[in-house]
């Protein structure tokens, strides 16, 4: 007998976002339903203005649905209200994006440490969880460099540990490699990808690069704000 | 031709060549020497040195992006600095106008003046009528000379006509530091001198003073006797009446009484009585505390509280404008960064926290720097010699500083408003589409 399907940790239903542009409506994405497996590595891809960004969005919480529901780890939620959204964003979903995004003024283990400062977490242990997740992406010995002073590369495997620190299960990825050069970009989906096959992680990419979207499990296209027919699962 | 010209030019250049390297490091010197007394240089140590050793906090965190762009920071720390100065400084000198300095013996003189005007003068007969009213326990005329000293053009000190043997009960508070007061009693053509006066103008007993008239068309010329010191103002200097009288050729008149009452209790009694002693005369006498006195005398000076309370508002709308620009813009380039700690799980409320306390802590800075500048700057400087003898004191009460530093703090609470509400309204998306 084979074994049950595992539980969806994102399941998105009928999910649209309309915006509007002066007196244009524009639709991002048209009645998008997909369900994402615990573990999986899914790569979204598509041309620009296809939805795929605004999908990531929705999913992680900082963007609102126009209708359909988004739903991740059993919680809807478009139901939750900006704190709610706030506190399940730092306990559930980690950010990794284009450019990175440190805080220019903080080194990078003061970067990774700042998501734990939401948490009940003592200095101790702050700073353990935050060694460890520098650990992770093999960047322990260089936590007290400020951004300014670490290679792209460096500086978006710190925004990685900092995506990983707080344990979410969710990881998200805004084209993580769109401004790194190819060996950075190597190492960097490495560790995304290593991240789903030993922690577990489940993570979300969007990506134009196809050598990128080659490190993912499952393939998803999407054009004019609907899902395409794509490769699926590898 | 050219070559020449190339030549002097060169020639210029090594001529000028070491005063410009000289010039360069001077400012650099000047710039290091500022970066070493600038408070947020240490703060930004501190806090660096903090965060090393046990990590980021909320409170390291707001510091760590108060001092992010260091010059603008601190130039937003001194004008709130100079601003906050400038405010203490006009609310002393409002209160120094219209607050004069008081002494506990002050609640026991009444003046006595023409109800007309007090540039009015009163009967000197009126004298015998105040003397028997109850609870006076000393009298004497008090004439405002206003003269002017030596050569000077305006008259820099107050000289008064009073009786010697009465006034001696009037005035209490006060000590004869040098000579001996029964010489001011015997000596018709001496004066009681006040000490500020006598180290001011380098005096010694036995000189001579001499006035020109101001009010009255004749001038004095006094030998000095007697030294007071002790008083809330050490600089007047006062006369025999009698003498007054004389080169007036006028001894019926007085220009006010100046009294004593026996206790703080009756004094409003006496003021009344003396007031009715005089109801329907030909001089008619307004009589008041000292201190309701001096508050009338310097309503002279026009409505000085108005005009300072308008100067004071001015400094704190544009302190409050500069204050709510500065960190507009200083959150307007923070706005990606601010829209990532959204991301991150950070609430409005923790932002608004970190904008206001940002804010906060800089004027807060700047009011500590400013207030306390004006502080020891009043406190320190001789305020009589600068504005030749028209101020004694100047005299920051913690109440005034205490207002400085309300206004301050609701400075930074109000400049923090904007930023907070435009960073709450900015979606994650929209403030991760901001450029850096």
């Amino acid at each position: 007998m084979a074994a049950p399907p595992p539980v969806p940790i994102v399941v998105v239903r009928d999910l649209s976002k309309i915006y509007r542009q002066g007196d244009i409506n524009v639709t991002a994405l048209n009645s998008v339903s997909l369900d994402i497996a615990p573990g999986e590595f899914v790569v979204l891809m598509g041309p620009s203005g296809s939805g795929k960004s605004t999908l990531l969005h929705i999913i992680a919480g900082i963007d609102q649905p126009t209708s359909g529901s988004a739903k991740v780890q059993g919680i809807d939620i478009a139901r939750l209200n900006q704190s709610q959204l706030a506190d399940w964003r730092n306990q559930n979903v980690g950010f990794v994006f284009q450019s990175f995004n440190l805080i220019p003024v903080l080194t990078a283990a003061e970067n990774v440490e700042l998501p734990l400062l939401l948490t009940n977490l003592s200095r101790k242990e702050r700073r353990q969880q935050t060694l460890t997740a520098l650990e992770l992406v093999g960047l322990a010995d260089r936590g007290h460099h400020r951004p300014d002073q670490l290679s792209g590369g460096q500086q978006q495997r710190a925004a990685i540990a900092r995506a990983l620190v707080t344990d979410p299960a969710l990881i998200v990825a805004d084209e993580p490699t769109g401004n790194l050069d190819a060996k950075s970009a190597g190492d960097v989906l490495e560790i995304l990808q290593s991240l789903t096959r030993t922690a577990g992680k489940t993570v979300v990419m969007v990506t134009h690069d196809p050598k990128s979207a080659s490190y993912g499990s499952r393939e998803l296209h999407l054009e004019k704000g609907e899902l395409a027919p794509g490769p699926g699962p590898k | 031709m050219k070559r020449f010209l190339q030549f002097c030019r060169h020639g210029l250049w090594l001529l000028f060549r070491p005063l410009w390297w000289l010039l360069v490091w001077v400012w650099r010197a000047v710039l290091f020497l500022l970066w070493l007394v600038n408070p947020l240089t240490w703060i930004e140590w501190v806090t660096r040195t903090w965060v090393r050793k046990f990590g980021i906090g909320h409170f390291s965190f707001v510091i760590v992006n108060a001092v992010r762009n260091q010059r603008r920071a601190t130039l937003t720390m001194l004008s709130v600095a100079i601003s906050s100065g400038l405010l203490v400084s006009l609310l002393t000198m409002q209160r120094e106008l219209t607050v004069p300095p008081e002494s506990e013996a002050a609640s026991l003189r009444v003046i006595a003046r023409n109800k007309v005007s007090i540039t009015q003068p009163l009967p000197a007969k009126q004298l015998p009528v105040i003397e028997k009213i109850p609870g006076v326990v000393a009298v004497s005329p008090f004439t405002f000379f206003g003269g002017n000293f030596r050569e000077e053009t305006v008259t820099s000190f107050a000289q008064f006509a009073v009786d010697p043997v009465r006034f001696k009960g009037i005035i209490v508070e006060g000590r004869i530091a040098e000579g001996a007061y029964e010489d001011f009693v015997k000596d018709r053509t001496s004066c009681f001198v006040g000490a500020d006066t006598m180290k001011r103008y380098g005096l010694k007993i036995g000189d001579r003073m001499r006035f020109t008239g101001t009010f009255y068309p004749v001038d004095l010329d006094l030998k000095i006797v007697a030294v007071f010191q002790g008083t809330v103002d050490d600089r007047g200097v006062f006369f025999h009446h009698k003498l007054l009288d004389e080169l007036t050729g006028d001894p019926g008149t007085v220009g006010t009484w100046y009294l004593r009452v026996a206790s703080a209790e009756v004094a409003n009694d006496v003021i009344a009585r003396v007031n009715r002693a005089f109801e329907n005369t030909s001089a008619e006498v307004r009589t008041e505390t000292e201190r309701a006195f001096q508050m009338s005398f310097m309503s002279m000076l026009g409505n000085v509280k108005l005009i300072i309370g308008l100067i004071s508002s001015m400094v704190v709308i544009t302190l409050l404008l500069m204050t709510v620009s500065t960190m507009s813009m200083a959150i307007r380039e923070r706005f990606r960064e601010l829209a990532v700690l959204k991301a991150l799980g950070f609430r409005r409320t923790e932002l608004f926290a970190f904008i206001l306390a940002e804010s906060f802590g800089l004027a807060a800075l700047g009011a500590l720097v400013g207030i306390g500048g004006a502080w020891t700057f009043w406190t320190f400087i001789d305020l009589q010699k600068m504005t030749n003898g028209f101020l004694i004191y100047f005299e920051v009460t913690p109440r005034i500083m205490a207002t400085g530093a309300i206004v301050a703090a609701l400075l930074g609470i109000v400049s923090a408003i904007a930023p907070s509400l435009a960073v709450a309204r900015t979606s994650v998306v929209d403030g991760l589409k901001t450029l850096d």
